[in-house]
């Protein structure tokens, strides 16, 4: 279903299969590897276990290919992570509402990646620096709000959202949304062509700093979500989580087929993406490689697919 | 206490050299105030020092040996009686102990080392942790069973000598096998998920999982209970962090290691004003870690 629409997409490169289906490939060569090794890897068990595993870098790389789509980068998707657990968790004690902690977890959110959008749209910053300084000063506020220490004693109605299935019932809702918003709403659209050619959007009328906030804005709440749900798993706000996820994500985007340069890419290969990391540290648990060689293998897996892919459309 | 802290502020801003104020000063150079451990650190000091009729001028280096070298040297400026280090780095921060020695200031290094030794030193062995915590899944398992370990950040002082410590105990116990040990990088999340990937792999085959700290058990447990294994797998984890006693006390985790702020902050002063008043003192006070367990976590509590 994503393949049609690429086409589309990437009309004028000469490319002869989509990035989605390399990349299937190579996933299944990997899960193949890895079930050929240790054959529990393959039950259901462990899938539902490794799909869960995925849910929040899955709902962070789905969050930040919308600003990838404009050209844009995100570092602070880690930092946003801890405040937004931190600010949920605050809210989710026994008695109080579940739904309002995780109301303002999003909004915590939304509210950093509004301030990103800003900065980079009315204040010219480059995207790389804004989020940066947005990275640092998100972690700050989250030690501020929780006086340094984890915020734990949630209540059940809020831990529920990180048991069993429901991050993955999550996850899933987030990237089938953004899927339909990407491809078939306007906005969506919107966010191709300003990452394409930004000239050529606002020759043509766009309102190119309304859809780069909006980009930045929705990325932001996505990744308020993540924390609202991973504070959930863990059952405690951390202000010390999520350092170095929004790397994670980033590589899940960028190994989905998502171009740095913006434009291109998409929801579908982000989902590939992130299933190829987790498919990566769950395998290689299983296999229990040693810590040192696993963080060699990760980089070598991760340059591989994206060399992979790069080369084919030559 | 707030007085103190202004004092260490304008020295720090303004340089107060020379103008040393009445009776004995001790110049204090912390890790980092922001970290839970430290606070209390500090706070036992004070009240030592409160109870031993001396002054202490706090400074915090957060994290920057930089710092806290320059930290010191104020102190030999301001001409204090004595310095209580609690280091940053083994390395970065032996120039603060080599500044002082020169000046003939003693030092107390406190928690942790540097290369150039001080004149005493307060603390405890990180390793003593791991190997009490060890002895406790060996004796809870009749010395035969499979154990899993949960690694710091690999490379990390703390982690290295946690691990010899665990390892020192596995050897000594051939009935014992290390059935996997990989790194949680000291994370709750990261040690959740690699506990549920350990039970997908080894399903009821482990018996007992050893966490270099108490975030990654805590993540441990979760993914233990959640996987409806909860009792049949001990679980240990090293620190006495809030959230690891209460858990203790809940009957969820087996056991911690707690290590004793008061105790080393007390010391450590104790030791300073020793040397100060010429008296005789020990080159190395060691603080013993203790195990928390069910039946004493009531006095660990706060």
């Amino acid at each position: 279903m994503v393949a049609a629409g690429w086409f589309r997409e990437r009309g004028g490169k000469r490319t002869r299969w989509p990035a989605e289906v390399t990349l299937g490939i190579a996933l299944l060569v990997l899960m193949g590897v890895v079930a050929a090794a240790r054959p529990n890897f393959l039950n259901v068990g462990n899938l539902v276990n490794l799909v869960r595993q995925i849910s929040i870098n899955g709902i962070l790389a789905v969050g930040v290919t919308y600003v990838l789509l404009t050209g844009g980068v995100d570092l602070s998707l880690g930092s946003v992570v801890a405040l937004s657990g931190v600010a949920a968790a605050s809210f989710a004690h026994p008695g109080e509402m579940g739904a309002v902690a995780v109301a303002v977890g999003i909004f915590a959110g939304a509210a950093v990646g509004a301030a990103n959008g800003t900065v980079v749209t009315v204040g010219r910053v480059a995207p790389f620096i804004a989020t940066l300084g947005t990275m640092t000063a998100a972690r700050g506020l989250a030690l501020l709000a929780s006086g340094g220490r984890p915020v734990s004693n949630l209540s059940r109605s809020f831990t529920w959202l990180g048991s069993g299935s429901v991050p993955i019932v999550i996850f899933g809702a987030v990237a089938a949304a953004s899927w339909v918003f990407l491809r078939h709403m306007r906005m969506g659209r919107y966010i191709y062509a300003v990452g394409g050619n930004e000239n050529a959007a606002r020759a043509s009328g766009l309102h190119v700093r309304t859809v780069k906030m909006a980009a930045y804005t929705v990325c932001g709440a996505l990744a308020g979500l993540a924390g609202v749900v991973q504070a959930a798993r863990i059952t405690t706000g951390q202000p010390n989580a999520g350092t170095g996820y929004e790397l994670d994500a980033i590589a899940a985007v960028v190994i989905g087929g998502t171009s740095l340069s913006g434009g291109t890419g998409g929801v579908g290969g982000a989902i590939l993406g992130a299933l190829l990391i987790g498919v990566i540290n769950n395998g290689l648990d299983l296999l229990n490689v040693s810590s040192y060689y696993q963080q060699v293998v990760k980089g070598a897996i991760i340059v591989g697919a994206v060399w992979l892919d790069r080369s084919k459309g030559r | 206490m707030k007085k103190l802290w202004a004092v260490a502020a304008i020295c720090a801003l303004g340089g107060c050299s020379g103008s040393k104020p009445a009776g004995p000063v001790i110049g204090v150079s912390l890790l980092n105030l922001s970290n839970e451990f430290i606070v209390m650190l500090n706070k036992s000091m004070e009240e030592k020092a409160r109870e031993l009729g001396v002054r202490l001028i706090v400074n915090d280096a957060q994290r920057s040996a930089e710092k806290q070298v320059q930290q010191v040297e104020s102190f030999v400026a301001q001409k204090v009686d004595a310095v209580i280090l609690n280091p940053c780095e083994v390395e970065a921060s032996s120039p603060a102990v080599d500044r002082a020695a020169a000046a003939g200031v003693p030092v107390v290094n406190v928690n942790s080392e540097t290369r150039t030794a001080p004149t005493a030193f307060v603390g405890s062995r990180d390793e003593d942790s791991a190997r009490i915590a060890m002895e406790y899944i060996a004796q809870r398992l009749g010395g035969k069973g499979n154990v899993v370990m949960m690694q710091g950040f690999i490379g990390q002082a703390a982690q290295i000598k946690r691990e010899q410590g665990a390892r020192e105990v596995l050897a000594k116990n051939p009935g014992m096998r290390l059935l996997a040990n990989q790194t949680a990088e000291w994370d709750r999340a990261k040690g959740m998920s690699l506990m549920e990937n350990w039970i997908q792999s080894y399903g009821d085959g482990i018996n007992a999982v050893f966490a270099q700290n108490d975030e990654m058990a805590m993540g441990a447990l979760l993914a233990i209970e959640q996987s409806g294994r909860k009792g049949k797998i001990v679980v240990v984890g090293v620190d006495a962090i809030t959230d690891a006693l209460q858990a203790v006390k809940d009957g969820r985790l087996d056991a911690t290691v707690f290590q004793d702020a008061k105790g080393q902050g007390a010391a450590a002063v104790a030791t300073a004003v020793k040397i100060m008043r010429h008296e005789a003192f020990e080159k190395q006070t060691m603080i013993p870690f203790q195990l928390v367990t069910r039946e004493n976590v009531a006095t660990f509590s706060k």
